[in-house]
């Protein structure tokens, strides 16, 4: 029996030392081979005295069993580690950049306008357009400007001819849709407008958004109500917001909206001319002769519209300084947005 | 405007700190743009004073706006003339007062053109206008900043036959004005004259003649109403505006004229002696204020206030405007100086702006619908765009004009509709005249810009209207998107290696797709200044949609570029036209229930054939069970002979109705590749 512990425990030291599957294959023959020393001490079980061989035989095979299980689970701890091997020599640089089409930018303008008309879309209103190039009657005078009338001053005009301008603002829209349309109305009306004046602060065109509210009980508490409301979706939740009265023949009355300065919070600095407040947008109620001129009956309705540049809200959103840079279309700066 | 805080204290009794008087003006809507402490401790205002109120064009007008918000009373300076004075010598006419309301003056006699006093030139200064150290001149322009009304001070001994008329140029006038400049003047202009000649132009600038100098010694000074489209019209056409004009034309105050004429006639009588004279005045029709009606419950409903009849009444009376109940309505008589106060509107804003906006509740509007009519355009023009920025495009914004010689550039022919465009009568620049009728030039600006700024790789965008001047009053304004792309070097960690041509054609087509607008075409471009061999016009449905391709070698050797053969790829699309072909509906197709079977041809052909030219025969064969082809391969070089390139199919078979045998597909394909070589004049690639 001593020669079969010590046949096991050979076995044993040896395929702990085997390093392949070459070297477990020898191992394989030298004890479970036809020459084996496994296969020879089955051979000789014969020879073992009768009374012995009962325990001698079930012994051996036990180590049998133990041989060629180890053996197995040898082999197979091998060939996973090979595989495992061959995966490892197929790595790749994980952190080399991903193919793809790399987007181009939005413009900036574009960015926000398409902000502004998510907000007011989102509270109901539809949008509508006008033309660009524009009747000097729906610019100015269906808006009471006449001809001769200082307020022109306020706006320096582009003409195509004596009865043709670029549109100075896009309020002509109000009155465009006015005449279509009877209330309730509801509508902004996106777009670029022109003015002759161009300078450090100024670009011969540049952006607006104009937004009219009209129905039978519209009042100046809405028009607030309704800005404000806006205003806190686009500058965020606890801008201040202030009304103070201005001018603009096409509404009265009419008010500049101001929000407390986003940069100074309202202490005073470079931005705002130390006064806390920076001018954002113009509002008023719809002056009565707009009405008349649109063709509704003079007390029938009530309404608001307001008007703000696009290049303003922007130049405040992102800290722009200069407002040429979004004409210049250089793609250093495009690229950032 | 630049109002001093001291002097504006001469008439309100203010003691609050000057940033709440900015901020009390502010809110009232006198809009204080500026502010800063002047030498002498004196706080000046940048004063910014709408169109509408030319009553507040004076330190008095701003100090009754003042008094008004900080509930003090305004001290109107006494200009009581004592005494008897003698009669004035020169006579006064006015032969159109519809132009004319009211002409006043005073003769001062044996005066002394001296230096100004200190006081008077330090305020003038701090105002912003230079003191010419000439009391008469400086006391015109002190009770101008003061009171509001321009005067104007004739040398008396140079007008003629001592009478002065106001009337109308007539054709054929000039004048030579204190500038020292000979002016034409319209026929429409009002004019001054005495017995003889003008001698000034109405509201807008005296004349140089009858100008007072320092051996003046007698003064005739003028105190005006004339009818504000008059003297705008005037200025605007002679180019001349003057701080008078500037008033004039904006309505002065027609009652209150006389107080600055006695003003300044004192101040005058004060600083160079002199006797003053009894007025003369022309005032045809005596001013009668409006009477304005408002109903006080249109007040609350259209601010949205709950104010008490009697706290209109009492506002309105903070302001200096006189009203009368009426029961459920009051009266409003404007004065003289508020002639902007029409309508009860103009009426309900002076409550709003007195009462404060800031006390005026806020409400959200109550929800009402309303369709906008632009929804799905708005929709489309989204997904265009961000479709094209997904293939790489940076979107850019141009001004909407061009230049002349753009078109010309282009080699656009004489008739294009490119070349119908609107000019604009005055523009900034003369490159900036012309109204876009494509987008092309502002693009090819924006790659030569960004080139010469070290980009490599340009790809751009724009997405705008064009102005087609098709002869009617207004243009037809259509929408574009044009393109342009050009890559220095295909360099990348994974390389690239289509053609530009077919990249760009490649984004184009995920727009297409992004649209749901399938059976494009594609033909040789007619555009001259496309490169011959690459480009296209793209079609559908025979409408032609827009173009792309390489600007041709004589286009950009135009533009002076130093790049080695750049090859620069350029697109424009017409939106309406892309919008009109894209389906505002689609509906479901039944989902295949039987397998399909695959066949690969690879036939050489050809190059002249193109591979559209090869589909449409195949697709013109099409048996009933074949459901597509698509193109895999396009090769040309090795193995294939000159002139020819080897094209690749793989045709689908399938039925509706079954599962189809390879026995049933090897006739209809055996029929197809005959069809199909017979057609190309091709043969089979082993």
């Amino acid at each position: 029996m001593d020669d079969l512990s010590s046949l096991k425990k050979e076995f044993c030291e040896e395929l702990e030392s085997v390093g392949d599957l070459n070297a477990l294959q020898q191992t394989r023959n030298k004890y479970s081979g036809k020459k084996g020393l496994l296969t020879a001490k089955l051979k000789a079980l014969s020879s073992v005295p009768p009374e012995e061989r009962r325990t001698y035989g079930k012994t051996l095979n036990e180590i049998k069993d133990f041989i060629e299980t180890s053996l197995k689970n040898r082999e197979l701890e091998f060939k996973e580690g090979e595989k495992e091997k061959r995966l490892l020599s197929e790595r790749i640089d994980i952190t080399l950049p991903g193919r793809f089409v790399a987007a181009g930018s939005r413009h900036p303008l574009n960015q926000v306008l398409t902000e502004i008309k998510d907000i007011f879309v989102s509270m109901g209103f539809g949008i509508e357009d006008g033309p660009e190039v524009e009747l000097d009657y729906y610019n100015f005078e269906a808006l009471n400007i006449p001809k001769d009338h200082p307020a022109r001053d306020m706006q320096d005009t582009f003409y195509i001819s004596e009865d043709v301008v670029l549109r100075t603002h896009t309020s002509p829209v109000q009155v465009r849709v006015m005449e279509k349309r009877r209330p309730p109305l509801k509508i902004i009306a996106p777009g670029k407008v022109y003015r002759c004046d161009s300078d450090v602060s100024h670009t011969a065109m540049f952006h607006q958004v104009e937004g009219l509210m009209v129905d039978t009980e519209v009042s100046f508490s809405d028009l607030k109500g309704l800005l404000e409301l806006f205003i806190q979706s686009f500058f965020g939740k606890d801008t201040p917001v202030r009304f103070r009265p201005s001018f603009f023949p096409f509404t009265e009355p009419s008010a500049e909206v101001d929000i407390g300065c986003i940069f100074c919070k309202g202490s005073g600095c470079r931005v705002c001319k130390t006064t806390g407040w920076l001018e954002v947008m113009g509002c008023g109620m719809v002056n009565p002769r707009v009405f008349e001129m649109s063709g509704y009956g003079p007390d029938e309705f009530t309404g608001f519209a307001f008007g703000m540049g696009i290049e303003r809200m922007t130049m405040l959103k992102y800290s722009i300084d200069d407002i040429r840079l979004f004409y210049e279309n250089d793609l250093r700066f495009l690229r950032q947005f | 405007m630049r109002v001093s805080l001291n002097w504006l204290k001469d008439f309100a009794d203010i003691q609050a700190p000057a940033a709440e008087v900015s901020h009390r003006l502010t809110m009232a809507g006198l809009e204080i743009e500026g502010m800063e402490e002047a030498a002498d401790g004196d706080i000046l205002f940048e004063v910014n004073v709408t169109p509408n109120r030319p009553d507040c064009l004076s330190i008095l007008g701003v100090a009754r706006e003042a008094a008004a918000a900080f509930g003090r009373t305004l001290r109107v300076p006494d200009t009581a003339i004592s005494g008897d004075a003698p009669a004035s010598g020169i006579k006064v006419e006015i032969s159109n007062p519809e132009l004319c309301g009211r002409y006043a003056g005073r003769l001062i006699s044996n005066v002394r053109v001296c230096e100004t006093p200190e006081w008077i030139k330090n305020r003038l200064e701090k105002c912003g206008i230079r003191s010419l150290n000439n009391n008469i001149v400086d006391i015109t322009n002190y009770v101008l900043l003061e009171m509001g009304h321009p005067l104007h001070a004739f040398d008396a001994d140079k007008i003629q036959e001592n009478l002065i008329r106001v009337a109308v140029a007539g054709t054929g006038r000039t004048i030579t004005t204190l500038d020292g400049i000979e002016r034409e003047l319209p026929p429409d202009s009002l004019l001054i004259w005495d017995g003889r000649k003008p001698v000034a132009i109405a509201g807008v600038m005296g004349g140089e003649e009858s100008a007072v100098t320092t051996s003046s010694t007698n003064i005739f000074l003028e105190a005006a109403y004339f009818e504000p489209y008059s003297v705008r019209r005037t200025s605007k056409k002679l180019g001349l505006r003057s701080e008078a004009s500037y008033r004039f034309e904006r309505g002065t105050d027609i009652e209150f004229l006389e107080n600055a004429l006695d003003r300044a006639a004192l101040l005058m009588q004060e600083t160079g002696g002199g006797t003053i004279h009894r007025i003369v005045d022309a005032y045809p029709v005596k001013y009668a204020a409006p009477a304005v009606e408002v109903r006080y419950s249109r007040v609350n409903s259209l601010l949205g206030t709950g104010l008490k009849n009697e706290e209109m009444l009492e506002i309105l009376g903070r302001i200096g405007l006189k009203t009368e109940d009426r029961g459920d309505f009051f009266v409003v008589f404007p004065p003289s100086y508020r002639r902007d106060i029409t309508g009860y509107v103009d009426v309900i804003e002076e409550i709003a702006r007195i009462y404060n906006f800031s006390n005026i509740p806020v409400r959200n509007p109550r929800a009402v619908l309303s369709d906008g009519v632009l929804n799905r355009k708005e929709a489309i023009a989204g997904k265009i765009k961000e479709s094209v920025r997904h293939s790489g495009f940076s979107e850019v914004i141009n001004y909407s004009f061009m230049n002349p010689g753009d078109l010309d550039k282009l080699k656009l022919p004489q008739g294009d509709n490119r070349r119908k465009y609107l000019t604009v009568m005055n523009p900034l620049r003369s490159e900036e005249a012309l109204m876009r009728t494509t987008l092309l030039p502002s693009l090819i600006n924006n790659f030569l810009f960004n080139l010469s700024r070290g980009a490599g790789d340009v790809a751009l965008f724009e997405f705008a209207r064009v102005f087609i001047n098709n002869g009617a009053s207004l243009p037809s304004e259509e929408l574009r998107l044009c393109g342009i792309y050009y890559r220095e070097q295909a360099r990348s960690v994974w390389p690239e290696n289509a053609p530009s041509f077919f990249i760009v054609k490649g984004a184009l087509q995920s727009l297409y797709q992004e649209l749901n607008l399938r059976g494009l075409s594609y033909l040789p471009s007619q555009e001259a200044f496309l490169h011959k061999g690459k480009s296209a016009d793209i079609y559908a449905d025979g409408n032609k949609l827009g173009f792309i391709g390489e600007l041709s070698p004589q286009v950009a050797e135009g533009l002076g570029l130093k790049v080695h053969r750049p090859e620069i790829i350029v697109f424009e699309l017409d939106i309406d036209a892309v919008m009109a072909a894209s389906p505002a509906t689609r509906a479901y197709v039944q989902v295949p229930k039987y397998p399909a079977i695959e066949r690969d041809i690879a036939v050489i052909m050809d190059e002249g054939i193109t591979s559209a030219e090869a589909l449409d025969a195949l697709n013109g064969f099409a048996p009933e069970i074949m459901e597509k082809v698509e193109l895999f391969d396009h090769y040309k070089g090795k193995n294939i002979p000159q002139d020819k390139k080897s094209l690749a199919f793989r045709i689908v078979y399938r039925s509706r109705e079954r599962t189809l045998t390879d026995s049933e597909i090897e006739t209809v394909h055996a029929e197809l590749v005959a069809y199909f070589l017979q057609k190309t004049g091709g043969e089979l690639r082993q």
